[in-house]
């Protein structure tokens, strides 16, 4: 007999390549699965792992220079006076935190296991000065949040120039008081 | 009858204050030939009153000031207003700086029918400054100091170059030197180059981990370009501190007199003077049964010394007693609460040593955190066996 292989429908090469589309295609869609399912999983890795800032809001300008921090996912609170970041005040802390600065623009960001986005905020300087009637005399008032130099004067002549540190008071006597940023 | 009762409350109880402020009180500009500009500025009713004001402008640069308005007034129920000055400046002005003052007067109070009124002027100044560059290169500094958290100090030198010209080269070296002017140490900055106007910082870490606590000094010398200008600070490394290191009481019997025998040590670089040991024991009810300290002592800089402090132990029963022991130096107290085991023939002293805290380690988020990591590794590994190694098997 003689032993011949029976003629296929379709020749050899072609099943070959009909084969290999079908693993091509699926190795397009573990290729497709692999790249999507990475960036998902690293946007969802950043979002999570990056601190989220609160407050102050960027751009905030105030004359109040007590500073309210609002974050989450950080634990350290890192602000400077420059973008560069060259040397910054770093506080420690898990939770909200108040903090006293001076006058100035500043810049601030949260560091965890990633940083957060820099935000910018403004303290502006404010010159405040109150004056309170003590019997015969005065008593005359920082309010603002500057070190201020007063200037003391009796019947327009010039007596005294008085310094005067924030929520500082003196009790002094004169008939004109002009305080500027010292 | 309603206003008659107004009246005499605020005769009484309502203090008689003036106040006023201003925002921003300085502002900066670089000078430009011809510069024309408005600067507004807010003035704050901060007394809540009706009051009236008088603008002004006053200083070397008055004359290159204008004032829209030179005078209003502002209700009690405003709490700020915004105004402006222009100017327009000439077309040259001699290097440095150059000022400009705005006035803002609050006129006195009128009368009251009982003569109690403030006839004092109260004004306030807003100010403006023009910075004009000096030729060719003209740095400004200054020196900061800073204790950071492990006990290293910073040096930061804020630079302006406010000269015609970039300064291509700014650095600095600072010497550091004890209060008795023994140099300790020369720490080196960063070097950088900043543009004409501009501002930057140059800055330097001191470890101190070798060093004494104590007052030092630092000297920087700031190079730029070819010039140098020098600047100083005095600083602290560490805080004044006197610390315990025992607390003996020997040869004791119940009855006598009980010598404490404290040894003290100093941290600091400097003499300590007038430290004393203040011992406060308690019965068995909180209340204070005795109070005794020892006489001062002055110790040498990070020198020891052994006070002592005499206890009348009459009438005192076997037994263990709460105890605080207070150490007085300079206007600090260091306090420490201790246990006293007085015994027939001896005292034996517990909870001498400082409890440190530990702090909350936040598990949960920890936990979160290390499994996203963990997965960003697996992640990475999946991607570099499918890429370079599987993909290619199952493509041949």
């Amino acid at each position: 007999m003689n032993n011949m292989t029976p003629p296929l429908a379709y020749p050899e090469k072609s099943l070959k390549k009909i084969f290999a589309k079908g693993k091509n295609k699926h190795i397009k869609i573990i290729d497709f699965v692999l790249i999507v399912g990475t960036v998902l999983f690293f946007a969802s890795f950043v979002n999570y792992a990056r601190p989220l800032v609160i407050a102050p809001i960027n751009n905030l300008a105030t004359t109040n220079s007590s500073v309210l921090f609002e974050f989450e996912r950080g634990n350290i609170i890192l602000i400077d006076d420059n973008l560069e970041f060259s040397s910054p005040q770093k506080i420690q802390a898990e939770d909200n935190l108040v903090i006293n600065l001076k006058t100035g623009k500043y810049y601030w960001k949260i560091e965890g296991v990633l940083e957060s986005e820099v935000r910018e905020f403004t303290i502006l300087s404010e010159v405040n000065l109150k004056l309170k009637r003590v019997e015969d005399k005065y008593l005359i008032v920082n309010a603002g949040n500057l070190e201020l130099d007063v200037g003391i004067y009796e019947n327009k002549s010039f007596v005294e120039n008085i310094i005067l540190d924030i929520d500082e008071s003196k009790e002094v006597s004169g008939t004109k008081f002009m305080g500027e940023q010292r | 009858m309603n206003k008659f009762f107004i009246f005499i409350f605020v005769l009484f109880f309502v203090p008689f204050v003036m106040g006023i402020g201003l925002t921003p009180a300085r502002t900066t500009i670089n000078f430009e030939p011809n510069l024309e500009k408005s600067v507004d500025f807010s003035v704050i009713n901060s007394e809540a009153k009706n009051i009236n004001l008088v603008v002004s402008v006053q200083g070397e640069l008055a004359q290159y000031v204008t004032l829209p308005e030179t005078s209003f007034s502002m209700s009690s129920t405003q709490n700020s207003k915004k105004i402006a000055y222009n100017f327009k400046l000439p077309n040259e002005l001699l290097p440095g700086l150059h000022t400009a003052e705005i006035m803002v007067l609050q006129l006195p109070e009128s009368k009251n029918a009982d003569e109690t009124y403030i006839e004092a002027t109260l004004a306030v100044i807003t100010q403006l400054y023009i910075y004009v560059p000096y030729p060719g290169k003209y740095a400004e500094a200054d020196l900061s100091v800073f204790n950071l958290d492990d006990g290293n100090i910073q040096f930061v030198i804020p630079v302006i170059s406010r000269g015609e010209f970039d300064l291509v080269s700014v650095k600095a070296n600072i010497d550091i030197f004890t209060s008795l002017n023994e140099k300790v140490a020369t720490v080196y900055t960063n070097e950088i180059e900043i543009l004409s106007k501009e501002r930057k910082e140059v800055t330097a870490l001191w470890d101190t981990s070798e060093i004494y606590a104590g007052p030092y000094r630092a000297v920087a010398t700031l190079i730029y370009d070819e010039q140098t200008l020098k600047l100083e600070r005095n600083f602290n490394v560490g805080q004044k501190r006197l610390s315990i290191e025992s607390i003996e009481v020997n040869d004791f019997t119940l009855g006598d007199i009980a010598k404490f025998e404290v040894l003290v040590e100093n941290e600091w670089g400097e003499n300590v003077n007038d430290a004393y040991v203040q011992m406060l024991v308690r019965n068995d009810n909180g209340e204070l049964m005795v109070d005794f300290k020892s006489p001062t002592y002055d110790i040498k800089s990070l020198d020891k010394t052994l006070m002592v402090a005499f206890w009348d132990t009459k009438g005192v029963r076997v037994g263990t007693y709460d105890s605080s022991l207070l150490l007085h130096y300079d206007l600090l107290i260091d306090e420490q609460d201790l246990q006293l085991e007085i015994n027939e023939n001896s005292i034996n002293i517990i909870g001498l040593g400082y409890v440190i805290s530990e702090r909350g380690s936040g598990l949960d988020e920890n936990r979160l955190l290390t499994f996203l990591v963990i997965g960003v590794i697996l992640l990475i590994i999946i991607n570099i066996g499918w890429f370079l190694f599987l993909r290619k098997r199952l493509k041949k």
